[in-house]
């Protein structure tokens, strides 16, 4: 097995994206489709007392109006897996709720149908809006290890702490705002429904359908082949597609639904709001002994996103005696869930500025103090880190942004207009986890080369990964390598989150190729034929060659592929047998503050990573800078807003929920430490996509605190907020 | 979405007249970048559009004589590239190219600008159009409905000539830079041809805030005049908002200075961001008229120009935020170079 560095090459879909031929799923052309649009609930909280479906049925086009009474009751618990989302229900738990579904011949007269619906509602006396809102009701976390870690003694720790500090720090709710929309388009042909979905979980998007409408697994097929963007929102079920596949079956022609971002805003999950409140003590030495850290977020009457926000911080700096708890906080909202490092970005933010803030008080520098509590245990369970590189990646940091240079007095680094220049770091680890895969690899004698197999393709680069190995591996034309994933007709599909797709997906592809070229090599018994593997087939007078391979995650059995091939969730890590693994990553930002309007700018950003083996250097450069983009926007940038009043989210938009855009980035300078980890797969690969993102905010935090001496502890970090 | 008629003469007195025809419910659309968006959000409703396009003639932009005069169909992005518009008159340039996108500014035309509404979000987001689900009640959508953003989330609102039925930011940077310069916008009507200010085309919201132009119905905007003036060349348009663009003002300044030496002969200042009609701040211009600028007097003058703001519970920071604009504004007019 060869553990050299990949090389780098360019994106198997680039050409197509800059074209503009790539197909997403509300592209894709289906003859006699029709159009939907579905009405969003005006209340927060209540019931339909009455809704009348003429004045949508006049309006011209207008097909067939479905509500709550078209639809079948919910399925009955199926314990061990999540419930299916609900259809359209007569209860109304959340503005923007979709109470009925207007199918039309054209879009124009759905919208049209749509806003005619004026459905009689019984509204609730009270809501509650927003976390301190009356009637929220907050309930302590389940034992969940993310949730609950309660290791050491961790408050007599503290009481023996020579230097303490302690603060609570906000982070905002805020919505993934991918640039594809949620859309579905299902078709009901000879008894089996097709859908074409943006999900990042096919087979999610599959089991839903099945249960609500009570189909067999060989009756539903979803294709989702490209995602225009997904950060998590696309990562679990999607409100809508029952709803579609319903309308389809029940009208006898495709139906296509384009959500509206103003609606997307409230059916699709988000990034609750969360507080943290973070105690860290320090020994005479210096060296932190104890951790109190306890977390609540927002969370929705029935949802079910944990508070889990000791995901990474336990395992960080090597503390012995560390007391994490959490706790949801129930309001009504739609249920809220992940996005792009759903738990650790908060955490991070919040645990990267306390360690400043320590390191401040102690008169330590930031990066020393953090390479001084390296660590290579699992502090929870005492087992090894498979690997960790995370000083080596703050070396590196340090190195290439010339960390040394640094003036350590806050608000001392003048320029001679009067920009205030800031520097800080960040750290961040996110939890390597893997499942499941089956994989097909075929090679023909016409030189094409098909591999299918699991994962989607949001944009991260996934075809690009698998295209690595298989080039790496296989002496094929590259130009007809087919990879067909995210199709549940084609393989059964894990979900693609979490960063666990090329861990699960790569060491797939490796093995196929390993079965393939041993298959090839009983093949040639001995003879030598010149050429790549199609020439040699069409000399052995074979058409093709074609493996299965079935792998499942460290630690994982039979039982987990049982769940793949159920569409299940099986994931492994990053507790594994005989280790913990995590990527880490650790940024250095810079800021400059303008000296009399404060306007907070990010000209430069060097990060680094250890995310094990680099796969595809190209797609993952790009992560990089996409999670360091993000880092800031989430600093600086992004809120979704609430009036209390009235509930729901009141900046819904592009334009007023503010993302940051290429005028607010600098340069941004990333690396690796691309050192394979062969313990936890036989490519060596970790995961990027998230721990790319998590520790950039603490580290704008930390560069705008040596800016100008100010600590800003709620995100985003505004102009009021440092005039 | 709601059925419209749609016709597209190609004169203006074709237009206008074709407005009278249609009568209620009728709006002109030009670049259309502001008007569709507010019938998706179900705010406007026209039964009938007149697309104003197809005249010819409209978009000259003429750089030579007295006065700068722009046809009213000429796009935003045509104006800021313009290469005298550039050299002697950076804050009518800046005022454009810092609004909206590339894509938008190609569209939109520098007349159908003066007439965007408001951005006040319970304005838009609140009408219950299918593609947002929020209701709020709206005096300038539904007169007497109430306003929620005065007790409500009002970070974005005015600090400058609100009332108490709302406190709307008037959301444009080009009208605010006109106004500085005393420009001048050119009417096509059913009966008659007139020329007011750009200044006079604004209401303050006081009791009737649905009413926001003194525009007269049928009326078209033809032309924008903008009297030559030297102070161009010491001129700039200083927008301070939530990201660096693709974003409305939080604050602005539009500033054209008359030096002579280090002493200001006279300034030109309007505000845009914080105030609910292109605000022009006199008191400003007054406190720096026949002296020195100085930090401090320019400090001291965008204090001045928002001696009358008053505050609501979020929105405070705009004071102090708009006084810093106003003075960096000045300074960098100042040092802009003369002819």
């Amino acid at each position: 097995m060869t553990t050299a560095p990949f090389r780098d090459r360019p994106r198997v879909d680039a050409h197509e994206k800059v074209k503009g031929a790539t197909h997403y799923a509300a592209d894709v052309p289906v003859p006699g489709m029709l159009y939907a649009m579905t009405v969003p609930a005006t209340i927060v909280k209540g019931r339909i007392a009455a809704l009348s479906i003429e004045p949508a049925m006049r309006v011209p086009g207008v097909v067939r109006v479905l509500t709550a009474s078209d639809f079948p009751p919910a399925p009955p618990v199926d314990p061990g897996t999540p419930p299916p989302p609900p259809m359209i229900t007569a209860e109304i738990a959340y503005r923007g709720q979709p109470v009925a579904l207007v199918v039309a011949e054209t879009l124009e007269a759905a919208i049209e149908g749509a806003e005619a619906i004026r459905p009689v509602y019984v509204e609730s006396p009270s809501f509650s809006a927003v976390i301190d809102s009356p009637g929220a009701v907050t309930e302590p976390a389940t034992k969940d290890l993310t949730e609950h870690v309660d290791i050491g003694d961790a408050n007599r720790a503290m009481a023996g702490a020579a230097t303490r500090h302690k603060a609570e720090y906000v982070s905002p709710a805020q919505h993934h705002n991918p640039i594809e929309m949620l859309s579905t388009t299902a078709s009901w042909e000879g008894g089996h429904l097709t859908i074409h979905e943006g999900t990042q979980g096919s087979n999610l998007a599959k089991n839903a359908v099945m249960q609500n409408l009570r189909l067999g697994a060989d009756q539903v097929t979803v294709k989702s082949p490209q995602v225009g963007g997904a950060f998590g929102q696309k990562g679990v079920w999607q409100r809508q597609t029952t709803i579609v596949a319903h309308a389809a079956m029940l009208i006898g022609l495709p139906v296509k639904l384009v959500m509206p971002r103003g609606q997307i805003f409230h059916n699709a999950t988000f990034r609750p709001k969360s507080r943290h409140r973070i105690e860290l003590g320090a020994d005479a030495s210096g060296r932190i002994v104890a951790v109190t850290y306890n977390a609540d977020h927002q969370q929705s009457r029935k949802g079910e996103f944990a508070p889990g926000y000791h995901e990474h911080t336990p395992q960080m700096y090597g503390v012995a005696d560390y007391l994490g708890t959490a706790e949801n906080v129930r309001i009504d909202t739609q249920p809220p869930g992940f996005m792009r490092s759903p738990y650790p970005h908060p955490a991070a933010f919040a645990f990267e500025s306390a360690i400043d803030e320590l390191a401040e008080k102690l008169g330590a520098d930031p990066v020393a103090f953090r390479l001084k509590h390296d660590t290579m245990v699992d502090p929870i369970n005492g087992r090894p880190l498979s690997s960790r590189f995370l000083n080596e990646c703050i070396v590196e940091g340090a190195r290439r942004f010339g960390w040394e240079k640094r003036n350590p007095k806050p608000a001392a680094t003048v320029l001679p207009d009067g920009t205030q220049v800031g520097w800080g770091m960040g750290c961040g680890a996110y939890p390597v986890k893997a499942h499941p895969a089956i994989a097909t690899l075929r090679v023909g004698a016409d030189g094409t080369t098909r591999f299918t197999g699991v994962g989607h393709e949001m944009g991260q680069g996934i075809r690009s990964t698998l295209q690595q190995v298989l080039l790496r591996d296989l002496a094929i034309d590259p130009a007809k390598l087919e990879i067909l994933i995210g199709d549940t007709s084609v393989a059964p599909q894990h979900s693609t989150a979490g960063s666990w797709g090329t861990a699960s997906a790569a060491p797939a592809a490796a093995e196929a190729t390993a079965k393939l070229n041993a298959a090839m090599r009983k093949l040639l018994a001995g003879r030598n034929i010149s050429g790549n593997l199609h020439h040699q087939l069409a000399v052995l007078r074979r058409p093709f060659l074609e493996v299965e391979i079935e792998r499942v995650a460290q630690g994982q059995d039979a039982k987990a592929l049982a769940t793949l091939r159920k569409g299940g969730r099986a994931l492994a890590g990053p507790e594994f047998p005989q280790f913990t693994t995590f990527s880490y990553v650790a940024h250095f930002v810079e800021v400059r503050v303008e000296p009399r309007l404060h306007r907070v700018r990010v000209p430069r950003v060097v990060s680094i990573a250890d995310c094990g083996r680099v796969v595809s250097p190209r797609t993952a450069a790009s992560q990089m800078r996409g999670g360091v983009v993000w880092g800031i926007s989430a600093a600086l940038r992004e809120e979704t807003g609430v009036d209390p009043r009235y509930g729901g989210w009141l900046n819904n938009d592009l334009a007023d929920y503010v993302v940051a855009v290429n005028a607010d980035i600098g340069d941004i300078d990333v690396g690796f430490i691309d050192r394979p980890d062969l313990l936890i797969n036989t490519v060596g690969a970790k995961g990027l996509g998230e721990v790319s993102m998590t520790g950039v905010a603490g580290a704008v935090a930390n560069a705008i605190f040596n800016a100008t001496g100010k600590r800003l502890r709620e995100m985003p970090f505004k102009i009021e907020h440092l005039l | 979405m709601r059925p419209f008629s749609y016709v597209r003469p190609e004169t203006a007195p074709a237009a206008v007249n074709a407005f009278a025809m249609a009568g209620a419910g009728a709006r002109y659309i030009a670049g259309g970048t502001t008007l569709y968006d507010l019938m998706k959000l179900d705010i406007e409703r026209p039964e009938h559009l007149i697309d104003v396009t197809a005249i010819s003639g409209l978009d000259r932009i003429e750089t030579s004589g007295r006065q700068l005069r722009f046809g009213a169909l000429a796009p935003m992005s045509a104006v800021a590239s313009d290469e005298v518009v550039l050299r002697d008159y950076p804050v009518l340039a800046e005022s454009l190219s810092k609004a909206a996108s590339q894509q938008l500014r190609n569209m939109a035309t520098v007349g159908g600008n003066l007439l965007q509404r408001t951005r006040c979000i319970y304005f838009r987001n609140g009408a219950g159009g299918v593609s947002v689900g929020n209701r709020y009640p709206c005096n300038k959508r539904e007169p007497g409905s109430g306003c929620a953003a005065i007790a409500g989330s009002d970070r974005g609102q005015a600090v400058l000539g609100q009332s108490v039925d709302c406190t709307a930011v008037s959301p444009g940077d080009w009208p605010v830079a006109l106004v500085a310069l005393d420009a001048q916008v050119e009417l096509l009507g059913p009966s008659r041809t007139r020329t007011i200010p750009v200044a006079d085309l604004y209401r303050l919201p006081g009791r009737t805030p649905h009413l926001e132009f003194t525009i007269e119905p049928g009326e078209i905007i033809t032309a924008i005049m903008v009297p030559a003036t030297d102070a161009g060349r010491l001129s700039t348009y200083l927008k301070v908002r939530d990201r660096e663009s693709y974003a409305f003002a939080l604050a602005s300044a539009a500033v054209a200075l008359e030096m002579d030496g280090a002493t200001v002969k006279r300034a030109r200042i309007a505000l845009g961001g914080v105030a609910t009609r292109p605000w022009r701040a006199t008191q400003a211009e007054n406190t720096l008229a026949g002296k020195p600028l100085t930090p401090e007097l320019a400090l001291a003058a965008g204090r001045a120009a928002f001696g009358d703001a008053r505050a609501g519970h979020e929105n405070g920071f705009k004071i102090e935020l708009g006084a810093r604009t106003v003075a960096e504004a000045l300074t960098i007019a100042a040092a802009r170079k003369r002819a």
